[in-house]
């Protein structure tokens, strides 16, 4: 019954039940499905069972969808995807008879001189390739992406992985059954079908068995995971073991005229005619040497079909019908055209016979699906099934290999020639198997071409290729929906910055203010009156236990045996290597215990670095990250200690406080541990504090600020302060090899320490002049913003001897200042003659602001 | 279908030898991190903790952390099918495990119907927005 129309290329085709999109177009005449890849060759239905290239066609703009096995939609949009200009009328069909110009691994061989053409041609050849174009503009679906676990999982719903769901089931285990199509849709209807759908309600009464019909499974991974999908869904599942249920295909075999439209295998050719009935052709030939094919030959019989000859060994001759000729033991030679089957070449009895018809019909041998094994060697998969047969091994004889990226017998012969003398190296070469097919239907073809011939030589290996995912075509959508690569990191004071207009940017994987308005201001405030900066951001360790004190002292460089409690120092984090890849400010507490900061963006890096070291030295140490515990506040400026005063009853002077000390404070009612720093070069406090408290601190600290004209400051205004003091940032002004000697940075190693981490490498450098080191510089005539130099090489004479890692422009010293790395000769930096761009750079000394530090001492 | 909850429990950390965290390893609400660290969900009297653990190893540390955590809670017949869109961890009948949830380390409670998340204060935001985003279909 028909049940409307699908829109075929502008006109009109009706559908009836059941139809699938290849069954509705074959019936109205559609013979051409395809253009091949490279030749242009007319391909037309051939599988029937979704595996090979013939029939996909884009449906409602969306290209590469097998046509047989999609169910036909009334109002369905169908084009082919290859033709120009048209797929029934292709002019770039030449290429097949200039096979010459694009022989096996042409792309390596031709369309490579003249070299300027390549540009020309490489337009060319992306307009002629592909199958279809991806529509534009189309929002993104919703892919859902979950992980299942379970005990078994089951691959293919035929019978033989029902039944291997049910046992696994009532053997108490939970079960996931998948199969890339609706159960029984590959079945023609008849006893096997209704014992199938029983057998189907069976399994899916079973509460221990999750079925997933129409998805596939694309790829088995480590552990092993095993990717399973359909258009709106990707399940991660991660069994204890995999049954592979997926059956086997009509085996593919290679011969002159083997893609013509008009040739069959069995399935697609007695489906067509039982399920759609449609007739394939006027006159077949069916060649079967398997009892599916009889039983094929027999459904195709039935239906009506006019068998004209039947190429049948010797056993299966009662079961050719009369009408049909039976040919005993006759060998199928090639298929003739042009442009699709008209007659068939047969060796009978050593003559070769010619027989009219207008379809061949294939079945010859069963190829089992088994790429998923081959896929993960190691892994438990057991093959149950059809999927489990030795399968046959197909002729080679001419023809086409691969029909998915048309490689030819003669191609395989010519690169077999050339020197590629296994499968492995066969399919890399001519790109056999690497097609849409996925090897279902040439992968044993082209091992059964390499096991034949390599007993002629001695480098030859036999064999089936590895199979590598996706086993089943996928959308790149489906696949990219598991990917969210964004973590955003926030501290309490998130809210709070964006209303009062922060502009907020990414840092070390937090998103963090770099200006609440004019930096300049920010920058101002600080230096004259008072700034508030949330540094809740820094990497925050407890380090307690009877062995805290020996793992800082193994871990850092610097010396801290004699770090009392109430005071804090910088300290270096070096690899074994020496180089450094931290800093940070350890503070002392009475109790032995120490609160470590380290950088925003190390965090990580420094709670593995602490974690690890303890473990390999044996230590009894207890380590707490409370990065996400404490918030952090820093007050700096030379009104910081007048800002603070009035929330606290704590002593917060010099003597009570002084530069590099910690104490237990309480402000505005907040339990805090303040750390007197000086990163900006001013007196400063920072005050960390429980997380939850963070709001409120802030708002207290900015009233009571105001009258001092406090502001909040960004990164922005904290990259000029800290580049005053010439402090640098571990990885902005720092290589991966700089060692503290290349920093300027030794006071901050104690080499007199008996062992610390990275000092035998230390010791090691220390024979070896320094190649280049980080110092600062000051800038002449260069832009009125110096922080464009940042990132530009530095030149002396007409070489390149450094790089600029910060400038800045700065307002206080009046001139512009940077860091950057610089080559030394004979252990010296470079006098004079500098320049970054087109400013004159003048090698300085550090701190540039404040060099005595007397400010943030105050 | 799922409810999802967020709420800030009482969270205690002890720290201490394996025999140390062995002894509140089993305690309501416990979650071991490691062999030598547990964090405890829900109200705990630190002083008594503290008193058990450092009994066994007298440097033991056990201290409310209870800032640094965050808890969404989905409870309902949906959500462990939505917690299998967040996270590949496999969640025992009850108990504890840990590991990426919605990419970022998370310690999870189960019990039942009722999964419980606790996530660092400073990425309880990524996680919600992640379990809105990927589990809207289950949410009530």
């Amino acid at each position: 019954m028909t049940r409307g129309t699908l829109r075929f290329e502008g006109r009109g085709i009706p559908v009836e039940d059941g139809d699938t999109v290849a069954s509705a177009l074959f019936r109205a005449g559609v013979r051409t499905f395809s253009r091949s890849l490279k030749s242009r060759r007319r391909r037309g239905l051939y599988c029937g069972t979704g595996e090979c290239p013939n029939c996909t066609v884009t449906v409602d703009d969306l290209p590469g969808v097998r046509s047989c096995v999609t169910p036909a939609e009334a109002g369905m949009r169908v084009e082919r995807g290859r033709g120009w200009p048209s797929a029934e009328h292709d002019l770039l069909h030449v290429t097949d008879l200039m096979h010459p110009l694009m022989p096996v691994g042409f792309y390596m061989k031709t369309f490579v001189r003249p070299r300027f053409a390549w540009p020309a041609a490489e337009r060319l050849i992306r307009r002629a390739t592909g199958s279809g174009r991806l529509p534009e503009g189309r929002e993104p679906s919703r892919t859902i992406v979950r992980h299942a676990h379970v005990d078994a999982l089951v691959v293919g719903a035929g019978a033989a992985g029902l039944s291997a769901a049910l046992e696994s089931a009532r053997a108490s285990e939970r079960v996931l059954l998948c199969d890339a199509f609706p159960i029984g849709s590959q079945v023609a209807p008849g006893p096997a079908l209704d014992a199938l759908h029983a057998h189907e309600a069976e399994v899916r009464a079973e509460p221990a068995i999750e079925v997933l019909d129409g998805h596939a499974a694309l790829g088995v991974y480590d552990g092993p995971t095993v990717a399973v999908a359909s258009a709106g869904e990707l399940v991660q599942v991660h069994p204890r073991r995999i049954v592979l249920a997926t059956g086997a295909t009509e085996m593919h075999e290679a011969f002159p005229g083997n893609d013509l439209p008009g040739v069959w295998l069995g399935r697609a050719a007695s489906r067509m005619a039982a399920r759609h009935g449609v007739s394939i052709g006027a006159r077949l030939v069916v060649v079967a040497s398997t009892d599916e094919g009889l039983e094929h030959l027999g459904t195709l019989v039935a239906a009506g079909a006019n068998v004209t000859a039947a190429v049948v060994p010797a056993a299966f001759v009662d079961g050719v019908p009369p009408s049909a000729e039976a040919i005993v033991d006759g060998e199928l030679v090639s298929a003739r055209g042009p442009g699709r089957v008209r007659s068939v070449i047969v060796r009978e009895r050593g003559q070769e016979r010619r027989l009219p018809c207008d379809a061949l019909v294939l079945s010859t041998g069963l190829a089992p699906r088994d790429e998923l094994v081959r896929m993960a060697p190691g892994e438990p998969i057991e093959l149950v099934g059809d999927a489990a047969l030795a399968g046959d091994v197909p002729r080679v004889a001419g023809g086409y290999i691969c029909l998915c990226e048309d490689v030819s017998a003669h191609d395989a012969e010519q690169a077999w020639a050339e020197g590629f003398r296994s499968a492995e190296i066969l399919k890399r070469y001519t790109t056999a198997t690497m097609g849409p097919c996925r090897g279902a239907m040439c992968g044993r073809a082209l091992a059964a071409f390499a096991a034949a011939r390599s007993d002629q030589t001695d480098r030859g290996a036999p064999g089936r290729t590895t199979a590598r995912p996706p086993s089943r075509p996928v959308a790149l959508e489906t696949l990219a929906a598991s990917v969210h690569e964004v973590i955003e990191k926030r501290t309490s004071l998130h809210e709070t910055h964006l209303a009062a207009g922060a502009e907020l940017g990414w840092s070390g994987g937090w998103k963090r203010p770099f200006a609440y308005g004019d930096p300049k201001d920010e920058y101002a405030a600080v230096r004259e009156r008072a700034g508030l900066m949330d540094v809740g951001t820094l990497g925050t360790f407890l380090i307690a236990g009877r062995d805290a004190p020996a793992l800082v002292d193994r871990v850092f460089p610097t010396r801290v045996a004699d770090l009392a409690p109430g005071r804090s120092r910088y300290v270096l984090a070096l690899d074994e290597a020496g180089y450094v890849a931290d800093d940070g400010v350890l503070c002392a507490f009475g109790d032995g215990s120490y609160l470590l900061t380290s950088t925003t963006g190390g965090a990580e890096r420094m709670d593995a670095r602490l974690r690890e070291w303890t473990h390999r030295l044996g230590l009894h140490v207890h380590l707490l990250d409370r990065t996400s515990e404490l918030g952090a506040i820093l007050v700096a400026g030379p009104r910081a200690r007048d800002l603070l005063e009035p929330l606290s009853d704590d002593a917060l002077g010099t003597d009570a406080l002084p530069h590099a000390a910690h104490g237990e404070v309480t402000v505005a009612g907040i339990p805090c541990t303040a750390i007197r720093t000086g990163f900006v070069g001013e007196l400063g406090f920072e005050l960390h504090h429980p997380r939850s408290r963070g709001p409120e601190l802030w708002s207290a600290l900015m009233r009571s600020g105001e009258a001092f004209g406090v502001r909040a400051f960004g990164l922005d205004a904290l990259e000029l302060l800290r580049l005053e003091k010439g402090h640098l940032y571990v990885g902005q002004d720092t290589m991966p090899d700089d060692t503290p000697a290349k920093l300027g940075l030794d006071r901050a190693v104690d080499t007199s320490k008996e062992w610390f981490v990275g000092k035998a490498a230390l010791e090691r450098l220390a024979a070896i002049p320094l190649g280049r080191r980080l110092a600062g510089l000051t800038f002449e005539s260069g832009p009125p913003d110096a922080a464009e130099l940042r990132g530009t090489p530095v030149f002396a004479g007409g070489e390149i001897v450094g790089r600029v890692t910060s400038a800045a422009t700065s307002p206080t010293l009046g001139r512009s200042i940077g860091l950057a790395w610089i080559r030394t000769a004979e252990g010296e930096l470079p006098a004079d003659g500098l320049r970054a761009g087109d400013a004159l750079a003048t090698v300085a000394p550090t701190p540039f602001y404040d060099p005595d530090g007397e400010r943030l001492r105050g | 279908m799922a409810e999802l909850s967020t709420t800030r429990p009482g969270v205690t950390a002890v720290l201490g030898s394996a025999e140390a965290c062995e002894l509140v390893s089993a305690l309501p609400g416990a979650c071991p991190v490691s062999p030598v660290e547990v964090a405890i969900v829900g109200d705990a009297s630190i002083t008594a903790l503290r008193q058990a653990v450092q009994r066994v190893d007298p440097d033991a540390v056990v201290r409310d952390v209870s800032d640094g955590w965050v808890l969404h809670t989905l409870r309902g017949p949906g959500a462990r099918e939505a917690f299998a869109r967040l996270s590949e961890l496999e969640l025992p009948a009850s108990g504890s495990v840990q590991g990426a949830v919605a990419r970022v380390g998370v310690r999870v409670l189960v019990e039942g119907d009722r999964v419980d998340l606790l996530v660092p204060s400073m990425l309880a935001t990524h996680v919600l927005e992640r379990i809105e985003d990927e589990c809207r279909e289950l949410l009530a």
